[in-house]
Formats: C-alpha cells, sequence, structure tokens
C-alpha cells in the first residue's frame, strides 16, 4: 500500500501541490486528473523522490517515509520497487544508445548480470510488441507508439510494484492509443498504479479510481466511472464539459478565467460560479462525501432548485402527479414531451402563478413560502409566446427596464446603461430609435429578444426558458442559444429548458427529463438519454426529431485491418472534378 | 550533396588549398620566381641555376601544365628546394613535423579529456562554488596568450626551479635509447604540452560546460534517474555522453587554433617543431619553405578534422543513418 499523507510540495517557496492525500492499495489504479499546471506530474515524481523542490508531510511505502530517505536509499527503490513511465516519449529516451541496451541497464544498476540483463532486455521488450530487431534500433528509428513501448520496458525492468504513468497516451494516434492501454491494462495487473494524465477518456479506461487536482489540490477524488457521469465539484464539471468525447451532445463549454497557483482560499473560487465568502478566506479540506472525496465549502455543486412532489389538478383531470426535479447550479436541465405533459403548468407553478396542489419547491435548499421580490431577482423565465409577454403599453426600454424599476436597483443612469448592456448581449440595437419602440413595431425574433433581455436583466441564478427560440428562425435561435451557455459559462447560469425539439435539447442541455401525462418517465445525462433511450416516449421524440445519423456510423468492432481502409470512401469535390 | 558525403568535401578541401598553394605566388605582381624565392635569392642565382627553375616550374609552358607539373611534383613529394637549409623542403619538414605532431596531438587529446571532465563535473554542480571556481579560472587562464603563459611557465620551472629543461626535444648527444628516450622526451615536452593545455583547455572546458547544463535538463536524463542509475552513471553514461558531441565538432576547429599556439609555444622553449622552423624560414624568407609548412599545417588540420568525423559517426548513432 502506497500512501501519501498531506504532502506539500514547493518550488523556490511557491507551493505546487498543497497538502494532497491519497491512498493506493494493491491493485488499483488511480488516476490524477487536471490541467496542465496543476502539478500532476510533480505528484508523480515527489513518489521517486525526483522532485527538484521542498517536500513536506508524508509518503509511506512498506512502513518507510520516501520522503525522509537518503539519496542512495532512494536511488536503490527506483526503477526496482518504484518505476515511472515519463511524458515527451520523443525525448525521455537516450538518443545515443540502442533501445535494448536502455532497458538492459536499468537492470544493471539494480545488480543483475550484464549477459542476463541483455536477454531479459529482449524478452520484455518481445512482450511489450517490440522484435528483437526493433528493439536493438535506436530511439530516432522507432515511431512513437514504438518508443512508447519501448518506456514501458524500460519502467517494467525490474518488475516494480509501483508503477507512475506519466500521459501514456499523449500524442499517440487513436489506433496506437487503444493498443497502449490494452498493453497497459495488462501490465499494471497487481500493480499500485498511478495514471497522470488530462486526457480523461485515457483515464476512465486505465483507471478505476480517479483524483481531480486543482492548482495543487485535490478537489474530488473516487471512482473513476461515478466522476465522469456525475461530477460534484464545480471543476470537475468544467473539465468534463470541455473535454469532448464521440458521444458529447452539449456545445463545448470552457471554464471562465484562468488556473493560478498561491491563491488564498480555495483554489477554484476565482473560477466558481458558486463561491460564497467563505471560499476566499479558506481552503476547504477534502472531506469524504457519498463514497468519494471532495473539497468544497459547498459540499460540491449545489442543487439550485428542487421540485418535490408537485402534483396538480384542474377539476377532475390531474395534469401533474407529483413531479421531482433537481436543477443544480450551473446546469442546463431540458424539460421536454408532447405539448399538454404538464411542462409549462410546472414552470408556472415554480414561478408561482400557478398553485400547486401538493409538493414544495426548494431554491438553494430553503423551502419557497412566498414569492418575494428577492426570489424574482434570483428566478425569472422567459414565456412561450413572447408577444403576449409582453405589455404592448411599453417600449423597448420600458419593459427591459420595468425589473430593475421594481427591485429598486441603482440610479437611473446605470439602470439605462445595464438595459442597453442587456440588449447588446442578445444583439439588439440600443439607440435610441429602437429603445423607443413598441413591441407591435418589433419583428417575432426581436420580440423574444426584448422578452430574453427582459429575464437576464436582474442577472438571475435561474433562468425558466419555456420554448424560448421556438418563434425565432435558425440562425438567431443559434445565437440566442449560444448567449445563454455562454451566460451559463460566466456566471453559473442554470437553466430550466422547456422544449419540444430534441435536436435542440441535446445542444443545450447537460441532463434531459422526460415528461409524459405529469410524470418525469425519464432522466438522465443528455448523451446518455440520447445514445440509449430507455423509454418508448424518448425513442417517439427521438425518431421524430429530425435528420438521424446512418445507423452504420453508430457501429462499433474493433480495429479494421488497413485494406479495409483502402475503399473509395467519399472523395472530396475537388478529387472527384480532377478525374 | 556534399554534406551527405563528407569524402568529398575533405578531397574539394584539399584540392582549394594546394590550388590556392599554386595560385598565390603567380598572382603576385612580377617574376613568379621573384614570389616564390625573394629578391636577394634570385639576386644570388646563377642563369643556369635561374633557368633550371622555370624548366622545373614549367614556367615556360601554359597555366594549366604548370599546375599539372605542380601537382606531379607535390605527387611526388616534392614541395621545393628550401635554400636556407640547402635541402628538399619536404626532407626538412619530415625532421620537424613529428615533433609538433607530437605536441599538438598529445595537447588536443589532453584538452579535450581535461576539458570534457572538468566541463562534466562543473555542469553538474552548476551554481555552486567549485563550479564558479573552475569557471572563472577558465575565463582567466583562457586570456593569457600562448607565449606569456609559456614565458611563465619556463621562468617558474625552468629557471627559478630548474625541475624542467629550458629548450629542445631531447638532451643532445646524450646517447639515450629505449626507456630512457621515451623519458627524456617526455621531459622536454611536459612544459610545452602544459602552455598549451593551460591556455587551449578553456574552450573545452566551457562547452562541454554549458551543453552539460542543457543535458542535465533533458527529460532523458530524468529517465536515467528513475531507473535508479547512480549518479556518477548518470553524470558519464547519460548526460557525458550527450554533451561529447558537440566537443568532437569543436576539437577540430580548436586543433587550428593549437597549432598557431604551438608555433609561438615552440619559439618560446626553442622546441625543434614547425613552429621554430616556420621562425627561422621566415627570417630567412625562405619562401618555398615557408609555403611547404603552411600546406603541411592546413593539411594536418584537414586529417585532424576528417579522424574526427569518423570518431563522431561511432559516437551518435544518428548521424549514419542521416545519409
Amino acid at each position: 500500500m502506497l500512501e501519501i499523507r498531506n504532502l506539500w510540495v514547493s518550488y523556490g517557496g511557491l507551493p505546487v501541490l498543497r497538502d494532497v492525500s491519497l491512498t493506493l492499495a494493491r491493485g488499483e489504479s488511480l488516476a490524477v486528473v487536471g490541467e496542465s499546471g496543476a502539478g500532476k506530474t510533480t505528484l508523480g515524481l515527489s513518489i521517486l523522490g525526483l522532485v527538484e523542490g521542498e517536500c513536506r508531510g508524508e509518503i509511506i511505502w512498506r512502513g518507510k517515509n520516501l520522503l525522509a530517505l537518503s539519496e542512495e536509499e532512494l536511488r536503490r527503490l527506483r526503477g526496482r520497487e518504484i518505476a515511472m513511465v515519463f511524458q515527451n516519449v520523443e525525448t525521455a529516451l537516450h538518443p545515443l544508445y540502442a533501445v535494448c541496451d536502455q532497458v538492459a541497464e536499468a537492470m544493471v544498476v539494480h545488480g543483475l548480470g550484464k549477459g542476463e540483463a541483455a536477454d531479459r532486455a529482449l524478452a520484455l521488450l518481445e512482450r511489450v510488441g517490440l522484435r528483437p530487431d526493433r528493439a536493438r534500433a535506436y530511439p530516432h528509428q522507432l515511431s512513437g507508439g514504438e518508443k512508447q513501448r519501448a518506456l514501458l520496458a524500460l519502467a517494467l525492468a525490474n518488475d516494480p510494484e509501483v508503477l507512475v504513468l506519466d500521459e501514456p497516451t499523449a500524442s499517440l494516434d487513436p489506433r496506437t492509443k487503444g493498443e497502449i492501454v490494452g498493453l497497459l491494462l495488462e501490465m499494471v495487473r497487481d500493480r499500485i498504479t498511478l495514471v497522470i494524465t488530462h486526457d480523461l477518456a485515457a483515464a476512465a479506461r486505465l483507471a478505476g479510481q480517479m483524483a481531480v487536482l486543482y492548482a495543487g489540490r485535490l478537489v474530488e477524488a473516487g471512482p473513476a466511472a461515478d466522476l465522469m457521469r456525475d461530477p460534484r465539484h464545480p471543476y470537475t464539471r468544467g473539465l468534463l464539459r470541455a473535454y469532448p468525447h464521440l458521444a458529447t451532445t452539449k456545445d463545448l463549454q470552457g471554464i471562465p478565467g484562468r488556473m493560478e497557483h498561491g491563491v488564498e482560499g480555495c483554489p477554484f473560487h476565482p473560477r466558481c460560479t458558486q463561491r460564497l465568502e467563505a471560499c476566499a478566506v479558506r481552503a476547504p479540506s477534502p472531506v469524504p462525501a457519498g463514497g468519494r472525496t471532495l473539497a468544497c465549502h459547498r459540499g460540491g455543486i449545489v442543487p439550485l432548485l428542487e421540485v418535490r412532489g408537485i402534483a396538480k389538478s384542474f377539476g377532475a383531470f390531474r395534469l401533474l402527479r407529483g413531479v421531482n426535479l433537481t436543477l443544480y447550479e450551473g446546469e442546463t436541465l431540458a424539460l421536454v414531451g408532447e405539448s399538454g405533459s404538464g411542462k409549462t403548468t410546472l414552470a408556472r407553478i415554480v414561478m408561482g402563478l400557478t398553485a400547486a396542489d401538493e409538493g414544495e419547491i426548494l431554491l438553494e435548499g430553503q423551502k419557497v413560502e412566498k414569492r418575494t421580490p428577492e426570489f424574482y431577482a434570483r428566478v425569472q423565465m422567459v414565456f412561450q409566446q413572447p408577444g403576449e409577454s409582453l405589455s404592448h403599453r411599453l417600449n423597448v426600454l420600458q419593459a427591459v427596464k420595468e425589473p430593475l424599476d421594481v427591485q429598486q436597483r441603482g440610479t437611473e443612469e446605470e439602470r439605462l446603461s445595464v438595459v442597453k448592456r442587456v440588449l447588446a448581449e442578445v444583439e439588439l440595437p440600443c439607440d435610441d430609435g429602437f429603445l423607443k419602440k413598441y413591441p407591435h413595431q418589433l419583428s417575432g425574433g426581436e420580440v423574444q429578444r426584448v422578452a430574453i433581455a427582459r429575464a437576464l436583466v436582474l442577472e438571475p441564478k435561474l433562468l425558466i426558458a419555456d420554448e424560448p427560440t421556438a418563434a425565432l428562425d435558425a440562425s438567431v435561435q443559434a445565437k440566442v442559444l449560444k448567449l445563454l451557455l455562454d451566460l451559463q459559462e460566466k456566471r453559473g447560469l442554470a437553466i430550466l429548458f422547456i422544449t419540444h425539439d430534441l435536436a435542440v435539447a441535446r445542444k443545450v442541455s447537460d441532463r434531459v427529463a422526460v415528461m409524459l401525462e405529469g410524470r418525469i418517465v425519464e432522466e438522465g445525462p443528455t448523451w446518455e438519454v440520447m445514445a440509449s433511450p430507455a423509454h418508448p416516449l424518448t425513442r417517439s421524440l427521438l425518431t421524430w426529431a429530425g435528420p438521424q445519423l446512418p445507423p452504420a456510423w453508430a457501429r462499433r468492432g474493433s480495429w479494421p485491418a488497413h485494406e479495409e481502409f483502402s475503399g473509395p470512401g467519399r472523395p472530396s469535390a475537388g478529387a472527384v472534378s480532377s478525374r | 550533396m556534399l554534406r551527405d558525403r563528407p569524402f568529398a568535401t575533405y578531397v574539394l578541401a584539399v584540392f582549394v588549398i594546394l590550388s590556392l598553394n599554386f595560385i598565390l605566388p603567380r598572382l603576385m605582381p612580377g617574376d613568379p620566381l621573384l614570389a616564390i624565392y625573394g629578391e636577394e635569392a634570385l639576386l644570388a642565382m646563377s642563369p643556369e641555376l635561374k633557368e633550371e627553375l622555370v624548366r622545373r616550374f614549367s614556367l615556360d609552358r601554359p597555366l594549366s601544365a604548370q599546375f599539372l607539373a605542380y601537382l606531379a611534383a607535390l605527387f611526388r613529394g616534392d614541395l621545393g628546394h628550401s635554400y636556407y637549409f640547402n635541402a628538399p623542403v619536404s626532407r626538412v619538414l619530415l625532421g620537424f613535423l613529428p615533433w609538433t605532431l607530437l605536441l599538438t596531438g598529445l595537447a588536443l587529446c589532453l584538452c579535450a579529456a581535461l576539458g570534457v571532465v572538468l566541463g562534466i563535473e562543473s555542469g553538474a554542480r552548476r551554481g555552486r562554488p567549485q563550479d564558479a571556481v573552475l569557471l572563472s579560472a577558465a575565463l582567466f587562464l583562457g586570456g593569457f596568450p600562448d607565449f606569456f603563459a609559456g614565458t611563465l611557465l619556463l621562468l617558474f620551472f625552468g629557471v627559478t626551479l630548474g625541475v624542467a629543461p629550458l629548450a629542445g626535444a631531447l638532451t643532445p648527444y646524450a646517447g639515450k635509447a629505449g626507456l630512457s628516450l621515451v623519458l627524456d622526451v617526455l621531459h622536454h615536452l611536459t612544459l610545452p604540452l602544459l602552455t598549451l593545455v593551460v591556455v587551449r583547455v578553456g574552450p573545452f572546458y566551457l562547452l562541454t560546460r554549458n551543453t552539460m547544463v542543457t543535458t542535465l535538463g533533458e527529460a532523458f536524463i530524468l529517465t536515467a534517474r528513475a531507473k535508479g542509475c547512480p549518479d556518477r552513471t548518470v553524470r558519464y553514461r547519460h548526460a557525458g555522453r550527450h554533451s561529447l558531441l558537440p566537443v568532437v565538432t569543436a576539437a577540430g576547429l580548436q586543433y587550428a587554433h593549437l597549432i598557431t599556439g604551438a608555433l609561438f609555444v615552440e619559439m618560446v622553449f626553442s622546441y625543434p617543431g614547425m613552429g621554430t622552423l616556420l621562425y627561422r624560414a621566415l627570417l630567412t624568407r625562405d619562401y618555398p619553405l615557408i609555403q611547404g609548412i603552411l600546406l603541411t599545417a592546413a593539411l594536418a588540420v584537414l586529417t585532424v578534422n576528417f579522424l574526427l568525423e569518423l570518431v563522431y559517426v561511432k559516437v551518435d548513432p544518428r548521424v549514419v543513418r542521416a545519409r
């Protein structure tokens, strides 16, 4: 068992790793993920005692603290009990020695005879897929994949118990990557493995456990599959949102700002959209939370809106039959279903425009009893029919400014500048002429954007959007959706997106809930629901949603032989015309 | 294309040198014989001798024929006649050349070996006191002119301490043989060699040290350390070997400087090498001899460079495949 306890590493007084604690058991594989500069490689190097900076804390291996060992004692461990495969395949091998000699040297320095070491090196290289003629070659004669294999053989030379893999699949093509991952899976069995990577897909395949490192601190750790499917720390979610895989449906989103070391308090708080004042004061310590470890003052991504057991009947007609929904901070939940399934009524109940028969609404954990101005400052809605939701007696300026007047925010000039800024954000003109226009003088698209501007002018945390783009043509719809996602990225805007258009829901939502006759019949991550819908209604909705991918695309199998690539394919227009 | 075939480059270089040696005296104003032998020699010459020389250099034939005759003469080892020694230039050269080759060859080997070892140790201790001391010493000594350093050493060891001979390469008329001859030669060689090494080791040291500093930051050094290689192995087998590459290339260039240095050092120590010979030839304006010396020096530098190129191929496996 390898145990890292409260490890601090700093270079020249600047901490790169802060208070990292991890435990790795035999046969267990842990992936450390995070942006470049998060301290991942430093963590790997510190286990081998190769860090140039100052270390504090303990790394316990076989009852000994590795940080307290002498250089000579460490040297004896390196390569023999603890080995590392470095990133930078191109430069990690010595350019002047044949690969097999480099592998053999790893054994010779730990006391094996030269002849035997040479034989074993060749055998080992063969096992990782390098034939003897390739094994005797120099690094410059090998491809990237072959070098990666050689590096792996080098690390495995003395059959180490702890293996640190630093970006083992970076810069490899998909086929080689697949082969290397397969090889690694076979080789890391029964060892303690630490995989350092920013490639989440590789991490998920190689490791059962995952730890997310941000600016030298551990922010979330737990089973890899859980973390990938249901990230709890805002940073983990940010990473996943920025990382494309083939099933990704939502537009890629970044994380605002950039990583900085040496931030007071929680390292992520300057980029976090749900930060509190406490976050800037003191760093949260990692605490166990439902099968994983989480370091967040707010206990991870907070549920912004909770809908519990809402039921509503109109006479004998039971429109809503106990609806439960949770909307988290900064996410989009798409509520889809046929017309008349109760979607809009649910939205109206949340907004307090219709009273529910049963159930309760919670906003940030507080039960909503009365709709106060503070409630509306945080929750806003864009209605389905913009023409009717805007008063025809108010011009654009008055309509957009009204919420500010009601909330008595700022002076008159400040309100005007806020209105202009928001109008610019939704790509509407903000000259006096336009501000004085009345709804009937505007096009349908403009009216809808004025309605969106009105909803956003208070900078709400939660936006309920009921078919917000149904009245817009495609190009304006694209812009409005991008704007909403942009605000989500910047401010952590949570959106309850009500639509019956699955193609739109697919591009904007993190999760999707399907409603049928007043009940939620299916709920899950959008890509999962889209890829394998469970409920017949979802399947029908998907079937009728629009043009489908050819089914052949979805077929999976092993990597085809190269002969299969030599077919005609689909030549480009230029290639056709030149024939 | 020439880069692909180093040998061809050298043949071309030799050809250019030979051509320059041929064409320069003939480009000088006036009589080529005047350019080759100088005014005084020509005045003292009898008409018969003059006729003989004109025939010998084919001066009565076209330039192309002259060039062919010149090449043919060179091929026979005929570099002309030194009238100061009253002997063929080639024979005179053969008497002096070995001493210079011994001195410069040993100096090159010692400079390279010492420079590389010091450079490796210094580079590995970058920024620490030992490194700072070595670095300052190398820069300080490297600033000495060869003859000045030679004079200082000669005064101290030869005159004050009296432990080294003051002149020559051998104890004359001692009739030594075998081991005692070798020791005698080494005894005479020590001070000139020391002078050259002290003054000329700087570039080797600096180059190795700086390459070493860069190399130690390379990823493969981390790999070596992660394997569990002891510090010495990392320093020499991994970093040192890699830092050797530019040193091999630089050694060829440095050899030219070493020969220049040797010319002065030999004079300081009255060492019977090419330097002393050149000095004498210059004083007596023995032009054929001067030309012969310069040609030999140029060829020696070229040869050493060519040999080093062969060594480089052995040191860096990547070069072979680059062809």
